[in-house]
């Protein structure tokens, strides 16, 4: 025996060995040669270790550092840091991408650490061609168990009491198999392994063949002892020849050991075995079909009864159980079958084997028991989505499977479980799906995958098939009707009846599942031929623009810009947009998530390219546009919304007047947003250019106060009611009522009312300040406390990434001194004289999923402690406030917002009242404000033309520009252009604005990014 | 050489019709021997035309249908020549939620062919097909055996070059 | 390979098995050759091999040992740590294989602490 120092492990499992793990081998054997280590230190070249998206890994024992993504290059500096000198090299090891922590250990990376590895045990550990090896790891001693000391019907009780299902997909009873194939009476019975992984995403088989291909050999022997068979084959896909190669290594190996062949083990029991290698049909994947292939046919299923256990493979009693099952085999024999049924649900016993991919960080083989949820597998093992994307859904079954979206992260993954969400197990294959994946394209897809594996036998899936896809297609391309949904399920229920085998039986489900789950992307790719995934190319321009509430047309103004062009870019803008410098400055911008570059490196700065345009090129003139309808119509509010639905308006002929309560007209852009994010002059400049229109606004004017409702009823004949939601939630704690307790609008308002006399300091906040929240309002609320000379804490109950502040801003805060609590939550407020002064928190732990993903806060029992402070304001959202609504009017009010969809999108029960923006929605975005104002100003226009009989309005012809197409031949990654700030030393001192705006040389080297996905070639 | 091989040798070398000899011999004599034979002729003469159906058709003492049928239900087998090289595009479901589809497109664009043809000059076959299990490492390209993982349509020019 | 049976089994699983116990885990005895290049030049290539030679004859599987750079007592070296698992690190200087071969017999496998060779008891303090 030769004692090693130390242990090379180094993964050869076909995803390694893709990312060039052969080439590491090579080079480490030469270097430790060339250093003299080679009698002290041994490589292993192991199967698949499962963690196959960051390959190659190599672990190295006896400390059990692993190391991933390593190059033939850094073995010379490996061997010299970690073989020679004892050091870690920190280069190449694991980063948690959720908390960027560095781990070196293998068991401490929550990858591995929350797996329970059974089937996978040997994984990474031994070498897959030294038979020793999987000895030395209690290989073949279930065999040697159930050959010496069990009769047969003791094998399978043992099998059929460890609860063991088919892990092929069905998940019937494997000892109920085994006991019909028993119980069957020929001299000659088979054993068969399917091998035939044919799911795509489903590589847990070949992983097991690559990595332990004696722990299927030892399934089977025992499997044959059990049914009474004396041959046995492996009916594995030749898209694995990897796989096939260590299966030969194998096989060959216990012939020559004696532990497959004649007399195994010397027990005087006979059982061979041969691999059949399959030749590229999803189909033969099924039971009967793969039998009908081995017997050297075209592989189509054949009906049952009779069942293979009865009459298989050559009409003998055959058994066909797949790799992973064979796999537990021998562990179950050897450890009992109370063991194995110690982990699992009541149904589902032991654990199982998921193929992780798709958008996930960590992409993989997973092992965890039945009953682990979901969220754990998607967020704690594969450690989340990349990019910061949202979770969608995950495709659990393959194409025969079904989607599980977000409300379902708690769901137990077992086989009852998994079924009544309208998935199958299937072989495992879990594919993660983001939010930019369309619901119908993938339902598109799969049925494209079971059309073109249709083996054409039976008429309900040859045709049924087509037929659906058909649909499908035609919903993509935006051809869909009204009733395609009715029918694709009507279709689906006749498929799922009708068809012969698995495949026909099971092709309808994905859309099943995704018209379930996603119903209202169906009707919107239908009714409003959109796809919110950006993905049904032929609905659309450009990704950006169909993202956009507004559709901006993007494309063409980033083109002018790169031209040069700023003054066309800026007219470009304003069709579409009243507010284009606001939005330059304060949007959201969805369009960028969208951005095609972003797949690239990262997404174009388009908001801050609007911005440019309307910071540099002379903003175009305005001037009245006379009235010509004899209907006038009142705006109740002067907020984006308001002001967007007055100026269409007044575009098309109306007369229109805008009640406003406060002295200033803008709504939440002035009173909620600082002006350090958006300057005082440049939001009076967008206004004075709607007003420039002939709109005339009534500032400190409350409607049912000021001017009653009945008035204004005699006046116009039609009201927009855009009030907003200007209220703030209330936190329902102890202490509210206390002098220096703020509502985060209501501080803003009252800063943004007052400025003069809080700069002046006769109204003060205090030293300490606590703002509740981790929405934009809030980190606005904590960044003007700092500005008055605060010492400003952000309490905040969940984490960082859960906060639904814009990256950017909670940045900012954090730059310029803002400290922020996470899982944080007040208890209650306490004071002083009427006057607050400290505040009860009690920490916070995150526990089950709620339905947008993200884990609920839940409180920690004696986390109590107190927090000294002057201040504190409670920024955890807003409200509209809608007691000016007149009950008599009949405008429905519910949870606090206005209710509308009276035949219009916008129009309220009573047919004078349309709203829209915040006081419908709740508090949302200006973009969306923007839409909601367009949206409404084109219902009050249509209903009236309507009623007159007119015809629809027609919108007059816009000056022609011409839009250049340039398109770089060779596209080189490049980050997006950093937006130029002020530095955040200087910040505190006032309310400059922050962001300082691109030079003309950055926008256009920005421009140049755009990949121009609108183009028409 | 027999005389009824005459026609075989206008395609294939004497040698590539002694290996079909043997292959057909080697399994002659087992049931369902006909998908091996298949498998390992159209490793031996890269391609199945009818002419070596024909003959496999005779040497297993099987109908012609029977070998036709067969090889047209599965998709590893091709009855026309291919390229030197392969390349493969994966479009399982892991590899196309990774933009597996764009890379086929400029496959397509690059070499000026549909899936399933052959460039003009028989470099080139281009296939897709349906997971190669390399999930961990989408999107995936496979040129002959080996496999090129995590490729963007920008590398696509790249990884062939290094085949031409 | 001759036919197995089930005793040969059995063999080839301890066997085998103390080979590969390096890659489990938890270990009673860390052992420490300091490998720097003054390290090496003074002789603790040929100090690690009788280890490993001693380690391999005493058929032991609860030794782990691993290399170190330059401790900067180059004077002193060859070193050597032996770490028994919830004890103080004992730091042996001047080390050749005679002593190597004694450190070990008595101290790892039998617990008795080579007074004369020792340079140090306990951990460096490190920040």
């Amino acid at each position: 025996m030769k004692i090693f120092r130390s242990h090379i492990l180094l993964c050869g499992g076909t995803g390694c060995q893709a990312s060039g793990s052969l080439t590491v081998k090579k080079a480490l054997l030469q270097e430790l040669d060339k250093k003299h280590l080679a009698d002290e230190i041994k490589v292993v070249e192991t199967g698949c270790n499962g963690f196959c998206a960051l390959g190659p890994i190599m672990v190295v024992y006896p400390e059990g550092i692993i190391y991933i993504s390593v190059k033939a290059a850094d073995i010379p500096e490996l061997v010299e840091e970690h073989l020679i000198k004892g050091r870690v090299l920190g280069r190449l090891l694991y980063h948690e991408p959720s908390t960027d922590k560095v781990i070196p250990t293998m068991q401490d990376i929550p990858f591995f650490a929350l797996q329970e590895l059974r089937v996978l045990r040997n994984r990474g550990l031994i070498d897959p061609e030294k038979l020793e090896e999987y000895i030395a790891r209690d290989g073949y001693a279930g065999m040697a168990k159930a050959l010496t000391e069990m009769k047969p019907e003791e094998i399978v009780s043992e099998v059929l009491n460890s609860g063991l299902r088919g892990r092929g997909g069905a998940g019937f009873p494997t000892g109920l198999k085994w006991k019909f194939a028993a119980q069957s009476k020929s001299d000659i019975k088979y054993v068969l392994c399917n091998a035939d992984e044919g799911d795509p995403g489903a590589f847990m088989d070949r992983s097991v063949l690559e990595a332990d291909p004696h722990s299927v050999l030892e399934g089977m022997v025992i499997a044959a002892k059990a049914i009474g068979s004396k041959q046995g084959y492996i009916y594995c896909r030749a898209e694995y020849p990897l796989a096939i190669h260590r299966l030969n290594i194998a096989i060959g190996q216990a012939k020559e050991a004696g532990l497959l062949g004649k007399n195994i083990l010397g027990t005087g029991f006979d059982f061979d075995l041969e691999i059949y290698q399959g030749a590229g049909a999803f189909v033969c994947g099924e039971e009967t079909a793969l039998m009908t292939s081995i017997e050297g046919k075209r592989g189509m299923p054949r009906p049952r009864p009779p069942f293979p256990a009865v009459a298989g493979l050559w009409q003998k009693p055959s058994i066909l159980n797949n790799v992973e099952t064979l796999a537990n085999v021998g562990q179950i024999i050897l450890r009992g079958a109370k063991w194995y049924a110690s982990v699992g649900t009541e149904k589902s016993k032991g654990t199982k084997v998921f193929a992780l991919t798709g958008d996930v960080n960590n992409v993989g083989l997973v092992e965890v028991p039945m009953g682990t949820s979901l969220g754990t597998i998607v967020y704690d093992i594969g450690g989340g989505i990349p990019k910061e994307k949202k979770f969608k859904a995950a495709q659990l079954g393959g194409p025969s499977g079904g989607m599980i979206p977000i409300q379902h992260l708690n769901a137990p993954i077992d086989y009852e479980k998994v079924v009544e969400l309208g998935a199958i197990m299937g072989s495992g294959g879990l594919i993660v799906m983001n939010e930019d994946k369309c619901a119908v394209d993938m339902a598109r897809f799969f049925m494209d995958f079971c059309q073109d594996e249709s083996c054409g036998k039976c008429t309900p899936c040859r045709e049924g098939t087509k037929r659906m896809l058909d649909i499908l297609t035609n919903i993509t391309k935006g051809k869909g009707k009204e009733g395609d949904i009715e029918l694709l399920e009507e279709m689906a229920g006749v498929i799922k009846n009708a068809a012969l085998c698995g495949l026909g039986q099971t092709a309808p489900n994905p859309v099943l599942s995704t018209i379930r789950y996603f119903r209202n992307e169906y009707e919107d790719h239908i009714r409003n031929h959109r796809c919110r995934a950006t993905v049904c190319s032929a609905l659309f321009k450009s990704p950006c623009q169909h993202t956009c509430p507004i559709e901006m047309d993007i494309p063409s103004y980033i083109a002018l810009v790169r031209a040069g062009r700023f003054e066309d870019a800026y007219k470009i803008l304003l069709q579409t947009n009243p507010f284009p410098s606001v939005c330059g400055r304060v949007c959201d911008h969805k369009c960028q998530t969208k951005c095609r570059r972003g797949n690239m490196d990262e997404p174009l700065a388009i908001k801050f390219l609007k911005r440019f345009i309307t910071d540099n090129a002379p903003r175009p003139k305005v001037d009245p546009v006379p009235v010509t309808r004899k209907e006038k119509v009142a705006v109740v509010g002067a907020g984006p919304s308001g002001l967007t639905a007055a100026r269409d308006l007044a575009l098309r002929g109306y007369k229109v007047v805008v009640f406003e309560e406060l002295p200033f007209a803008g709504g939440m852009l002035r009173w909620g947003i600082p002006a350090y994010r958006l300057p005082r002059n440049i939001l009076d400049g967008e206004i004075d250019t709607i007003k420039a229109l002939g709109i005339e606004i009534k500032l400190n004017t409350r409607v049912g106060r000021d001017i009653s409702f009945a008035n204004i009823e005699k006046d116009f004949d039609f009201i927009y009611l855009a009030c907003g939601a200007h209220k703030s939630q209330k936190m329902n704690v102890p202490g509210e009522d206390l002098k220096n307790v703020y509502g985060g609008v209501e501080f803003l308002r009252d800063f943004n009312a007052n400025e003069e006399k809080w700069l002046k300091g006769e109204k003060q906040l205090g030293k300490k300040v606590a703002v509740v929240g981790g929405g934009n309002s809030a980190i606005d609320a904590a960044r003007v406390a700092l500005r008055l000379g605060a010492d400003v804490t952000i309490l905040y109950r969940r984490l960082r990434q859960d906060m639904p502040a814009a990256e950017e801003e909670i940045k900012a805060a954090e730059d310029e001194g803002i400290k922020i609590e996470y899982l944080v939550a007040p208890l209650r407020i306490e004071g002083t004289k009427g006057k607050v002064s400290s505040v009860s928190c009690q920490r916070m732990k995150l526990g089950d999923y709620d339905n947008s993903g993200r884990k609920k806060p839940v409180a920690v029992a004696g986390s109590e402690f107190t927090l000294n402070i002057d201040t504190i304001i409670a920024a955890i959202g807003q409200v509209p406030d809608m007691s000016f609504v007149d009950a008599a009017s009949k405008i429905e009010v519910k949870r606090d917002c206005l209710v509308v969809g009276n035949v219009y999108k916008s129009r309220t029960r009573n047919i004078r009242y349309f709203a829209g923006g915040d006081a419908v929605t709740g508090p949302d975005t200006v973009i969306a404000a923007i839409a909601a104002g367009h949206q409404a100003a084109d219902d009050i226009d249509t209903s009236i033309r309507k009623a007159n009989g007119e015809p629809a309005y027609e919108k007059p012809a816009e000056e022609k520009i011409d839009v250049p197409l340039v398109i770089d031949e060779e596209t080189v990654e490049a980050p997006q252009m950093p937006m130029p700030e002020m530095e955040s030393a200087l910040r505190k001192a006032g309310f400059a604005e922050v962001e300082l705006g691109f030079t003309k040389e950055d926008a256009m080297k920005e421009a140049c990014r755009c990949l121009r996905c609108d183009a028409e070639l | 050489m027999k005389a009824e091989d005459s026609e075989l040798l206008k395609e294939f070398t004497t040698e590539q019709v002694a290996k079909l000899d043997e292959i057909i011999k080697k399994h002659k004599s087992k049931p369902g021997g006909l998908i091996p034979v298949l498998e390992e002729a159209q490793i031996a003469l890269e391609y199945l035309p009818i002419s070596v159906q024909k003959k496999i058709a005779a040497g297993l003492n099987l109908p012609l249908s029977r070998v036709y049928g067969v090889v047209t239900f599965y998709s590893f087998f091709t009855m026309t020549p291919r390229g030197k090289h392969t390349v493969r595009v994966c479009l399982g479901t892991a590899c196309y939620v990774r933009g597996g589809k764009a890379i086929a497109d400029t496959l397509k664009k690059e070499f000026g062919i549909e899936e399933g043809e052959t460039t003009p000059d028989r470099m080139f076959t281009l296939e897709t097909v349906r997971c190669l299990g390399a999930c961990g490492l989408g999107p995936v390209i496979v040129v002959d055996e080996e496999v090129h993982g995590r490729v963007k349509p920008s590398k696509v020019k790249e990884i062939l070059a290094q085949y031409t | 390979m001759a036919k197995l049976t089930i005793d040969d089994l059995k063999k080839i699983k301890e066997k085998v098995h103390s080979e590969m116990a390096l890659r489990e885990g938890d270990r009673r005895v860390k052992i420490t050759v300091h490998m720097g290049t003054c390290g090496i030049a003074s002789g603790a290539r040929e100090v690690m091999d009788t280890l490993l030679t001693e380690i391999e004859a005493a058929q032991v599987t609860d030794v782990f040992v691993t290399t170190s750079g330059c401790m900067g007592l180059c004077s002193r070296e060859p070193l050597v740590t032996v770490e028994i698992l919830n004890q103080d690190p004992i730091k042996y200087e001047y080390m050749n294989p005679n002593k190597m071969r004694q450190v070990f017999k008595r101290h790892v496998l039998e617990g008795e602490i080579q007074t004369p060779f020792v340079l140090a008891k306990g951990a460096e303090k490190t920040k």
